[in-house]
């Protein structure tokens, strides 16, 4: 166990501006009261804690081990190859984990806090089925039932995904579904309503509402999630042999990117290394909320029931259009995100489906690994970036996901 | 002018639930011996408030600084009167409060949203307080970033004051003894006064014990105001918490 972290890094007490709290909206139940019922309590606990390393538990260190932790740090050569001017490029392969995807490290401390409250079922929003998976398998491995709402557009694309929550021994409904009372509105005003995270969330909490020993866990956005998957971060400065010039990852609620670049963005501001490092988030254009959204109070859920928080979003209605990259089909950013790109220490880029997946393939034929779509957007952003690059330049970039469950992404670019 | 330590705050909202009721109730806090008073510049946006506390801005007799000024001299009631109000209502017009505060008695007046929406607002605000001779204060939550807590420190305010949830009044599952122990560890000699959700003498006493100077209740006192006698007992109640 000794390679795993053994502390999640809490970047709110670096940053150079506080975090604006959560706020209740003027009208209905106080959203902050209804976290008590909903959430875990180590969860809220960690949301609004003071301190710079939360310990994590060693039963959550030993799954995370058994898993695969730490995940592999790689140097992406043929990736080099292709780019062809000299530029070093690392990435580090959180698509090793048995979901295929970076969820695992927050799911299994959540799932576990949830067990630890007593909570016979968990229930989650999921994208593009990454989060649900991940969720489903800690659930498994913790011993309690997972229901995953699902955005209806993944939902009916991603089969594979669908079928494995469920091999998992999970409950997954596509959302609009008609389990809760805002599927049931949502399919009323649109019968083919392809779904959003922002909905499904809304579903999932309405679910736990609805019985007892249920707990809602969220797949991004609140800093405890971001916090969880710092573990990324803290791995890949150990095993990284030099300091690099840019790192990259991309961003739905800003998890993935968040886990990868806050232990480095944290040691800048502090004063303790990477002083020259640069730091890109890409987003996709179906979801713009960094290059083209508000910076103001927003509920995270499009049903209104969390409390609001202070983040750049295209607000809480914005439905995205359908998108292969479904894990980036999220309207906000995590308020401690939104911080860091208005204060300028992060850089925004966005790019279309087609662009990342044209990147996506070229990894893939030079590195031998199918990307997630989501990881192909960050993929696209360091070949860009690589060839304005100097020699000898280094990027770090996460691999946040494989592809080998985004088959119809990956059918679209190879139709003749 | 310092707070004695340990010390006992009570936070009322100018003239809720009416001028008269307010200065009734003042009167008796003044028995009551509190060690300071924050009272609140009733608003129509308290975004950071709680239930309670939002009712009472809304059931305000008076709004804003008219509200204030129901009271000529609040350290008839009070050693350590503070005024609180949100920046946001007073953009343009920081010198007006600071002057209705120095012209009511307050010690100082404490925004609750200076650092998180308006932090290019610092300096001016110190600037403010300073050239009319009121002391600084500020509010910080648990999640503040240490290098900022550390420089307002510097700035030698009568007192920080952390909020322990994340509005007045509702408590979630915080280990806010832990909080308070953190934060102790970076304000150095500061007052730390704590508040938000304080209900009971248990509470004061752990607060206390984990390096709060002072203690505020809010949302419980404003919750018994319409029996006074409760409302005070209450209070004498929570005393009893801040020594062993």
């Amino acid at each position: 166990m000794s390679n795993v972290p053994t502390h999640w890094y809490n970047i709110a007490v670096d940053l150079p501006k506080p975090l604006p709290p959560p706020m209740d909206p003027y009208d209905g139940e106080s959203r902050i009261g209804l976290l008590n019922r909903i959430m875990p309590s180590e969860l809220l606990h960690q949301e609004f804690t003071s301190l710079m390393y939360v310990p994590i538990p060693d039963e959550v260190r030993e799954i995370y081990v058994r898993l695969g932790r730490p995940t592999p740090l790689r140097r992406a050569r043929g990736l080099e190859r292709l780019i062809g001017n000299g530029v070093k490029v690392y990435y580090k392969f959180e698509g090793a984990l048995p979901g295929g995807s970076h969820k695992l490290n927050t799911a299994v401390p959540q799932v576990y806090y949830a067990f630890k409250d007593g909570a016979k079922e968990v229930a989650t929003e999921t994208g593009a089925g990454q989060w649900g998976l991940a969720v489903s398998i800690a659930a498994a491995l913790i011993g309690i039932r997972a229901v995953v709402f699902m955005t209806k557009s993944s939902y009916l694309s991603k089969r594979q995904r669908v079928m494995f929550m469920r091999t998992y021994g999970a409950t997954v409904y596509p959302s609009p579904s008609e389990v809760t009372k805002y599927g049931v509105e949502a399919i009323k005003a649109n019968p083919n309503h392809p779904g959003s995270l922002g909905l499904a969330i809304s579903e999932a909490i309405d679910y736990v509402l609805q019985g007892e020993g249920r707990k809602y866990i969220p797949g991004s956005v609140l800093e405890f999630v971001l916090m969880h998957q710092t573990v990324i971060g803290q791995e890949a400065i150990s095993q990284i042999p030099e300091e690099p010039d840019l790192v990259v990852g991309c961003v739905g609620g800003g998890s993935n990117f968040a886990g990868l670049t806050y232990p480095f963005i944290g040691a800048k501001l502090r004063g303790e290394g990477f002083e020259g490092t640069r730091f890109l988030a890409v987003e996709s254009k179906a979801a713009p909320k960094l290059t083209q959204g508000r910076y103001e109070y927003d509920f995270p859920d499009s049903g209104g029931l969390l409390p609001m928080i202070r983040m750049l979003t295209l607000g809480h209605d914005y439905v995205p259009p359908p998108s292969h990259a479904a894990g980036l089909r999220y309207h906000g950013a995590a308020p401690s995100l939104s911080l860091l790109v208005k204060e300028g220490i992060v850089e925004t880029r966005a790019y279309t489906q087609e662009e990342a997946l044209e990147a996506g393939v070229l990894f893939a034929r030079s590195e031998g690994i199918i990307p997630a779509p989501e990881s192909s957007h960050a993929i696209r952003a360091v070949i860009d970036e690589a060839k304005k690059m100097p020699k000898g330049s280094v990027i770090l970039f996460n691999l946040s996901g494989h592809g080998l469950l985004d088959p119809d992404a990956y059918e679209r670019v190879n139709a003749p | 002018m310092g707070i004695s330590r340990p010390a006992l705050g009570l936070y009322l909202t100018a003239t809720y639930p009416s001028t008269r009721r307010f200065l009734e109730v003042l009167d008796k806090v003044r028995d009551a011996e509190v060690d300071f008073l924050e009272v609140g510049i009733p608003t129509r946006n308290p975004k950071y408030d709680g239930p309670v506390i939002r009712m009472a801005h809304r059931g305000a007799e008076l709004m804003g600084l008219d509200a204030v000024k129901a009271v000529d001299d609040y350290s008839k009631y009070s050693r350590v009167p503070v005024l609180m109000g949100y920046v946001s209502d007073y953009l343009n017009s920081l010198n007006d409060v600071a002057k209705v505060a120095k012209d009511v008695g307050a010690a100082t007046v404490l925004f609750p949203d200076l650092i998180f929406d308006y932090p290019e607002l610092i300096g001016k605000y110190v600037e403010v307080m300073r050239s009319n001779g009121l002391a600084l204060s500020f509010f910080i939550s648990s999640k503040t970033p240490y290098r900022l807590i550390r420089s307002l420190s510097e700035l030698k305010p009568l007192f920080i004051y952390l909020g322990l949830y994340a509005a007045t009044g509702i408590k979630l599952p915080i280990y806010i003894e832990q909080n308070v122990a953190t934060i102790r560890g970076i304000v150095g000699d500061s007052f730390l006064v704590v508040g938000f959700a304080i209900n009971s003498p248990d509470m004061v006493r752990s607060l206390i014990k984990a390096g709060a100077d002072g203690v505020v209740v809010g949302s419980a006192f404003i919750q018994r105001i319409s029996d006074l006698n409760d409302a005070l007992s209450f209070l004498k109640w929570l005393r009893g918490g801040l020594h062993e």
